[in-house]
């Protein structure tokens, strides 16, 4: 088991560019089990970067990347982050992601959506899976959905699928996210999440990263950070978002 | 000759149009997929090739082609072939063919994916093995039914190439008949065997598309 005081995501000094364009200048962070931590930035401030380097969708630059005790990367000789392949295969049975937009496998039933990674890709036992998934199903008020393909649901439920939580859900389901997200949350796991919806984040997150250009502006508690923003960026970021 | 009779021989002709036909498939449908892969390759070189080996397939005459195949063993390599080489060169011939035809309808397909379908399956951890036939091929085959069912029309048409080097199939049989019998009827009869053929695969194409249509992207 992980150390409570071990970050469940670490990253130090994490640097990337995209050619010229420095996307990642020198950004740190990290999440504690059971923390939820929102990262919030005009378009380009590197959210969306810093979260597929999180996932393995992309790879740092240079950074020091550890899941828990695990260490993903770390910088060789030349500064240069060094990945073990084996860390990263690890790594993936350790996080989930669900994206913006839905990326549900059209062809496959919504259970099926849930359980193949685990019975393909981990080689657990199917019933098990599948229990688990339809508990989870239920949790989400999707169990009469579950031989549906995605395209019979609607979007909010296609959303709730693939566990999103932003703009396009209703109220209702907002508080549901809300909800699950802290369950997740209670049971410790450490929830990470980029998103435009700044009522949301101040309601689920406990703490607030705020990106610009690539750094990190400004940190801290959620509604601190929402409600009483230090940096001159984020108090323009905040005053534009409200429009 | 009454009309039965003529019926009887051009259907053993069809046999033979069948067999090339069915044997095309069975090799160039898979062969498509490797040709395919080949090139969408991050591999610059094998890519190359197979788009020169596309170019060429697509470029010259299918009936050419299986000159080609018929006289390579003796011409190239100074081996005899026997009078059973010709349906082989035939078959070798329409398969390499309709393989470059369709690797660039399955290139079509798998193009047309998008990149978040390969981000999810890499997130949820599948290799790109299990990512390319659980999740990509799937949709795919979905997506690249209506192209490939103008092909499998074509083929049944072109298998009367056969007739150049000499395979007995159907078209060989009526033209036969037509020259001995002084009449049109065989080539009617051909025709009306031909269209309902494709009236068959139209029948078969569909009845894929809706079995597919359980869901849409």
């Amino acid at each position: 088991m992980t150390n409570p005081q071990t970050p469940a995501v670490s990253v130090l000094h994490a640097r990337k560019s995209f050619g010229n364009k420095v996307v990642l200048d020198d950004v740190s962070l990290n999440i504690m089990p059971g923390e939820v931590l929102s990262m919030i930035g005009p378009s380009g401030a590197g959210k969306s970067t810093m979260l597929r380097c999180m996932t393995l969708l992309d790879r740092y630059d240079s950074a020091q990347f550890s899941y828990g005790d695990l260490s993903v990367c770390d910088n060789g000789q030349d500064g240069r982050a060094i990945y073990s392949r084996d860390a990263e295969r690890e790594a993936r049975m350790r996080f989930g992601i669900v994206f913006q937009h839905y990326n549900l496998f059209p062809h496959y039933t919504v259970l099926k959506n849930i359980t193949d990674a685990p019975i393909v890709v981990q080689k657990r036992d199917r019933t098990e899976v599948e229990a688990e998934a339809m508990e989870l199903l239920r949790q989400l008020d999707l169990l009469e959905h579950a031989n549906k393909v995605p395209c019979e649901l609607s979007g909010g439920q296609q959303q709730r699928v693939a566990d999103e939580a932003t703009s396009a859900l209703d109220p209702k389901l907002t508080a549901d996210m809300q909800r699950l997200i802290r369950v997740l949350a209670s049971e410790g796991m450490a929830v990470g999440i980029v998103t435009h919806e700044m009522g949301f984040a101040k309601l689920v997150s406990d703490r607030i990263a705020f990106l610009f250009d690539g750094e990190i502006a400004e940190e801290g508690p959620a509604e601190q950070v929402i409600d009483d923003p230090q940096d001159p960026r984020t108090r323009r970021f905040l005053s534009q978002a409200e429009d | 000759m009454n009309i039965g009779t003529m019926i009887g021989m051009l259907m053993q002709g069809f046999v033979i149009s069948l067999e090339v036909f069915g044997l095309t498939l069975v090799g160039a449908v898979p062969l498509g997929v490797v040709v395919a892969l080949g090139r969408l390759s991050k591999f610059a070189p094998l890519r190359f090739l197979t788009k020169i080996y596309i170019s060429i397939m697509r470029g010259t005459p299918l009936m050419l082609q299986m000159f080609a195949v018929f006289f390579m063993p003796y011409y190239v390599f100074g081996i005899e072939t026997g009078a059973g080489f010709k349906f082989t060169a035939c078959i070798i011939a329409f398969i390499i063919n309709y393989a470059a035809y369709f690797a660039e309808i399955y290139r079509s397909g798998i193009q047309s994916m998008p990149r978040g379908q390969y981000e999810a399956a890499q997130v949820l951890g599948y290799s790109p093995t299990q990512t390319f036939f659980r999740i990509i091929l799937p949709q795919v085959i979905k997506r690249i039914l209506p192209a490939m069912g103008n092909e499998i029309i074509t083929l049944i048409k072109d298998t009367s190439l056969a007739f150049s080097v000499g395979v007995a199939e159907m078209f060989t049989s009526s033209k036969a008949l037509v020259a001995s019998q002084r009449t049109m009827v065989p080539f009617m009869i051909a025709a009306a065997i031909y269209w309902i053929t494709c009236l068959l695969i139209e029948f078969g194409i569909s009845r894929a598309e809706k079995k597919l249509g359980y869901y849409h992207d």
